[in-house]
């Protein structure tokens, strides 16, 4: 219920009362209301909608901070995982090379 | 979809996964407040991959779910009115009355329409001058702020054809009758992405010293709950009970003021009912007197109708906590999303339709062969 799609601000309307625009959801474009959002958005910002409200607005860089975080961590994880498990890993192929993910079955 | 599909890859889901399993040195029981979390992780498989490192309690945070019998039984006399048009989100359609729901008054002639937006249920209003033009506004406080507008609105625009029928409920005195219950299980919580959006996440930081429980912000994805996890589970490893915020690309410590101004404007603070729970002090929204006119319990004289909640469902102690879907009696034999006995199997985030609809049956039950769902993160 509490459902909230990001998408896209692909238009922003002045004149009305209620402060309103459109927002694109990966190619389907809806009308959403801005009011609780006006002073915070501009146009091609990202925005969570919620039964046709947009509720707040996605911070760019912390969304890619996020991300990096979990990504570094992943990879951390992926080093972690190589060390502890060195030989069983190792075996007759040798070293996994830079980048290499071990075998899917064993995370 | 940008902000969405970066949030579901399963090699860093999986990844996550190791990680919260080897941080856990016990099985911490956890509780995701919000329904559309429990939706990801029963669909996702989340609860799987984790392999017993932390249990999930899914939380009581679906509208739809806790909606008090009578609200729904008042919702389906306004329906059978000739003279209204009685309009609602889709998912509370075939939520259980005492006698019949609200499909079923469709099915006989009643005017219901399902609106995507109280905004629509507006627009429907001013279409129908001769009609009275009735809104269920259900809801946390993500949906508050829309349905508060919406009053708003009527009012400025003088449609005196318009009504609201208002159960809103708030989620930080729900989150504190579990905690403060003899049986209470959960170590530490989800908070619901959404919800803080609009409340921010200042209320948590007295329920999470005084019940000394870690709570996470946490988003909606497979990686934000996963993540989420991982943080609170930190904080159980270290002894710690802090607010923390998964979810800083779209809450703020402050939430959102305007909506909340809004909100505040129009509703205000009551004790409501949980459908299977009881009754929660200070829990509800209801309408200021000042938007009287719009208030479809007061137009319609609605106060006679009362309902007591039937004994052989269970959703009471699922929503708490106390019972997995699979151990009631009714799940999958009585009680099916087709027809649903309580509230939680009829929407897609109720715990029951979860596990009903992604194949989450004890073993051994005779449900169990007729296969599984198909959890994209699982184990492959």
């Amino acid at each position: 219920m509490c459902l909230g799609i990001p998408g896209k601000i692909v238009e922003i309307r002045k004149d009305a009362e209620l402060a309103t625009g459109v927002v694109d959801f990966g190619g389907a474009k809806r009308e959403v209301c801005l009011s609780y959002v006006a002073d915070d958005v501009s146009l091609g910002d990202y925005v969570v909608v919620h039964v046709g409200f947009a509720i707040s607005r996605i911070d760019e860089a912390e969304a890619h901070k996020t991300y990096a975080i979990l990504q570094a961590m992943s990879e951390l994880g992926d080093l972690d995982f190589i060390r502890d498990n060195a030989e069983s890993l190792l075996g007759e192929a040798g070293l996994p090379s830079a980048g290499q993910r071990p075998p899917e079955s064993l995370l | 979809m940008k902000y969405l599909s970066e949030y579901r890859d399963p090699a860093l889901a999986r990844s996550l996964a190791r990680r919260i399993r080897e941080t856990a040195t016990r099985p911490w029981t956890l509780m995701e407040v919000c329904g559309g979390q429990t939706h990801t992780i029963v669909r996702q498989g989340i609860d799987e991959l984790l392999d017993g490192a932390i249990e999930m309690i899914h939380g009581p945070g679906c509208p739809v779910c806790v909606t008090p019998l009578e609200q729904i039984d008042r919702a389906v006399h306004l329906a059978g009115r000739s003279d209204v048009i009685f309009t609602s989100f889709g998912d509370m359609l075939r939520v259980p009355g005492s006698d019949c729901d609200l499909q079923q008054v469709r099915a006989r002639g009643g005017a219901v329409r399902i609106v995507y937006s109280p905004l629509d249920a507006l627009r429907i209003a001013e279409q129908h001058p001769d009609k009275e033009v009735v809104f269920f506004a259900v809801g946390f406080e993500t949906t508050a702020p829309a349905n508060a507008m919406a009053v708003v609105e009527a009012a400025r625009r003088g449609l005196r054809n318009f009504s609201v029928l208002v159960s809103h409920v708030t989620v930080p005195p729900a989150m504190e009758a579990i905690l403060s219950a003899p049986d209470n299980r959960v170590q530490g919580f989800l908070a619901a992405g959404h919800v803080c959006t609009i409340m921010g996440f200042t209320e948590y930081e007295p329920i999470a010293a005084r019940y000394e429980v870690p709570i996470v912000v946490t988003g909606f994805e497979p990686l934000d709950i996963l993540e989420g996890m991982l943080m609170v589970v930190e904080q159980l490893e270290r002894g710690e009970w802090r607010v923390q915020n998964q979810y800083v690309r779209a809450v703020k410590r402050d939430g959102n003021e305007a909506a909340r101004r809004t909100v505040h404007r129009v509703f205000e603070l009551r004790d409501r009912q949980w459908r299977g729970i009881g009754m929660i002090p200070g829990s509800g929204l209801a309408m200021r007197p000042a938007f009287a006119a719009w208030d479809a319990e007061l137009k319609f004289d609605l106060a006679g109708i009362v309902a007591t909640e039937p004994a052989d469902c269970h959703a009471g102690e699922v929503l708490r906590g106390l019972m997995k879907p699979f151990d009631c009696p009714s799940f999958g034999a009585m009680c099916t999303p087709e027809h649903p006995m309580g509230a939680p199997m009829v929407s897609s985030e109720g715990a029951c339709a979860a596990y009903y609809n992604y194949g989450r049956y004890r073993t051994g039950s005779p449900l169990a062969h007729t296969g599984a769902g198909l959890p994209i993160l699982g184990h492959a």
